[in-house]
């Protein structure tokens, strides 16, 4: 009674055993994941109704397409994440709500990003420099990284002397602004007291230059100048501010200026992996069940047993004992 | 509901693998020309069909634990308390300061830090409610849904000692407030607690429609008003006009008890008195509710892997087991 070591079906059945024992002793198995912290802030400025998106064959604007991409790239991103949500208007990020495990709450972050409105602005302008500061600190505090979506547009244009000085330190946050919109200019619905929509912007209802502060150079070449009573000449300005694309180099240039990286929203997978390149993983203990991929390897092993050739042999290294059954079997020898 | 489940059906599909060992053995073949050599044996029959047995009890367990199966809990329905909650937060900018109208000092509370630590016990108490937060400044917002993921909630209350915004407008914020509870489940009771520190002016139009909201739903309202000291309480009468513009308070509390609608108004002037405030807003609320409370599932994946482990252990044990069939030596 001794068994056959050259039977590789015996190997293939203690292997089996060993899986299913591994598999009882140690069903669980706890390893580093690496998850994400992000504070995602959306613009909700009036620019951001612009329907220069399509889904399904039909225009969308940028805050819908905003959200269904957030929703999926929420979704798509590994599991132990936790994800903060706040909307930007005016100067400012507002946050609606400190970072949250995505995964065991996602049902009410989801209802949270779908109710995200246009309506909920509490100004109408759009610093989006001084917002994007804002949010930077804010991210800082939250320990979180950033994605900040906006499509760029200042609401009133910058003054001449440009935007407001980046007073943090430059990558000390990390993450993503995101470039939301198309790259040919659209026109921006209007809306009513009420709501309503009614038309697009036309061109005198926007402010094309912004006057506060020193006019710009070579202002006394304008029309009408005057030093003290027109400094920036007497004919108002006239540009394409009532319309809006996605204005890419200045978002490039704030990116720059703050350390963080810049992708143009184009889909949810898209925008999950440059955030993803974009953020610091942070590595978590997950659980990961072994019983699964345990079992099921037993299963194919012993499936295996049954199925594979019976006649196949380990190659032998040990001579003497072959010898030893090839004289035991006279038989054969005939 | 209880019943039988897996996490990953698919697996069961390689379930017919388990067939195999009908088909074949796993023992080693022997060089025997006929079976019939060999004379019917009851013992060798009935270990055979064990053996066969064993394999497919080994694969089929095997499988089966792979595909995680649980046992369902039963739902069991309870009688609890509980209620459909919808807190309206008041993010103005003055509800940063403190109860006495200063900005926080030393070891001072700003209102919202006092409301943030209050409404976060608050919450904590009420496992079986579903709550949603809205924030309200010059526009309303939905902050997060109604849901009973109490981290969500906690996370959204949290959030509220930052920074307010501009100014106090209440109707938006209570049409919000009541949109939200709207959509939630009928057969529970309704609530909106108002956290404000002040108090603006509704349109008549908003006015209308609120009541006209009110009338149709049975909602509770609860206003905790977060009293600034030496600002006006909603029971004062004005010196002057009484007019909504001039006392904005005193005329929301009007219109709330204009209402058909279970009001209540709190007025508290110190992290002590909204926190009394709150307390009575958690009795009052605690009306017997229908609930449904699962169970834990049962896990049976171990018990399936132990089955496959002991199935595959007495193969093991057979195929040491295994002789060599050496033919005797020929009787002369």
């Amino acid at each position: 009674m001794r068994p056959d070591f050259y039977d590789f079906r015996l190997w293939l059945l203690i292997g089996a055993v060993l899986l299913l024992a591994a598999a009882f002793a140690a069903p669980r198995w706890t390893l580093m994941r690496d998850g994400y912290d992000v504070l995602v802030i959306v613009d909700v400025t009036g620019s951001m109704n612009t329907r220069d998106y399509s889904a399904e064959g039909r225009p969308v604007s940028r805050l819908e397409f905003v959200k269904s991409a957030l929703r999926e790239a929420i979704a798509d991103l590994p599991c132990p994440s936790r994800v903060a949500l706040g909307v930007f208007s005016e100067r400012r990020p507002f946050l609606l709500f400190e970072p949250i495990d995505a995964c065991a709450n996602y049902a009410p972050l989801e209802g949270s990003i779908a109710a995200l409105d246009w309506r909920m602005a509490w100004e109408g302008d759009s610093h989006i420099a001084a917002g994007l500061f804002r949010a930077i600190d804010m991210a800082r505090e939250l320990n979180a990284d950033l994605m900040f979506l906006t499509d760029g547009q200042e609401a009133p244009p910058l003054p001449a002397s440009g935007g407001p000085p980046f007073e943090g330190r430059r990558g000390e946050v990390r993450g993503l602004i995101v470039g939301v919109g198309g790259y040919e200019l659209s026109p921006i619905p209007k809306y009513d007291d009420n709501g309503r929509e009614v038309g697009f912007l036309r061109v005198d209802d926007v402010p094309h230059e912004n006057r506060f502060g020193l006019p710009p150079r070579g202002a006394e070449e304008r029309e009408g100048y005057n030093a003290r009573n027109a400094p920036f000449g007497a004919a108002a300005a006239v540009g394409v501010e009532h319309l809006s694309s996605v204005r890419e180099p200045y978002l490039q240039s704030l990116a720059a200026t703050t350390g963080l990286e810049y992708a143009h929203l184009v889909d949810a997978p898209r925008l999950v992996k440059s955030y993803t390149d974009a953020a610091t993983a942070r590595p978590r203990r997950a659980e990961f069940d072994l019983r699964p991929s345990l079992g099921a390897a037993a299963g194919v092993l012993l499936f295996a047993l049954y199925a594979a050739p019976t006649h196949f042999k380990l190659p032998s290294v040990r001579k003497p004992w072959r010898k030893r059954t090839a004289t035991a079997q006279p038989w054969r020898r005939k | 509901m209880s019943g039988l489940g897996v996490d990953y059906p698919f697996v069961l599909l390689f379930l017919v693998l388990a067939l195999a060992p009908f088909a074949r053995s796993a023992l080693r073949p022997s060089s025997i020309s006929s079976l019939t050599a060999a004379p019917p044996d009851l013992l060798s029959r009935v270990l055979d069909s064990g053996l066969t047995t064993c394999g497919v009890i080994a694969i089929a367990a095997s499988l089966l634990g792979a595909s995680r199966p649980f046992l369902a809990g039963a739902e069991i329905e309870r009688i609890g308390e509980g209620a459909q909650i919808a807190i309206l937060i008041d993010r103005s900018g003055s509800m940063n300061e403190t109860f006495a109208g200063k900005t926080p000092a030393g070891g001072e509370e700003s209102k919202t830090a006092a409301s943030k630590t209050i409404l976060r016990r608050f919450v904590d108490d009420r496992h079986h409610d579903i709550i949603g937060v809205a924030a309200f400044s010059t526009q309303p917002m939905l902050v997060t849904p109604l849901s009973d993921h109490l981290a969500a909630t906690k996370a959204a209350i949290d959030a509220i000692d930052r920074p307010g915004l501009d100014y106090t407008n209440i109707g938006r914020g209570l049409a919000m407030a009541l949109a939200m509870v709207k959509a939630g489940e009928a057969d529970r009771s309704r609530a909106v607690l108002l956290v404000s520190d002040g108090a603006g002016v509704i349109d008549p139009k908003l006015q209308d429609d609120l009541r006209a909201d009110l009338a149709k739903m049975n909602v509770n309202l609860y206003w905790l008003f977060l009293r600034t000291a030496g600002s006006p309480s909603i029971y004062d009468r004005p010196e002057g006009d009484d007019t909504p513009q001039a006392a904005p308070e005193r005329h929301l509390d009007l219109f709330f008890k204009s209402l058909n609608t279970p009001y209540r108004a709190f007025e508290a002037e110190s992290p002590e008195a909204t926190q009394e405030a709150l307390r009575q807003i958690d009795r009052l609320e605690r009306r017997p509710v229908r609930y449904f409370e699962k169970e834990p599932r049962t896990e049976m994946s171990a018990a399936f892997i132990l089955l496959g482990l002991f199935a595959a252990c007495l193969l093991l044990a057979a195929k040491f087991a295994e002789i060599r069939l050496v033919p005797g030596k020929a009787k002369p």
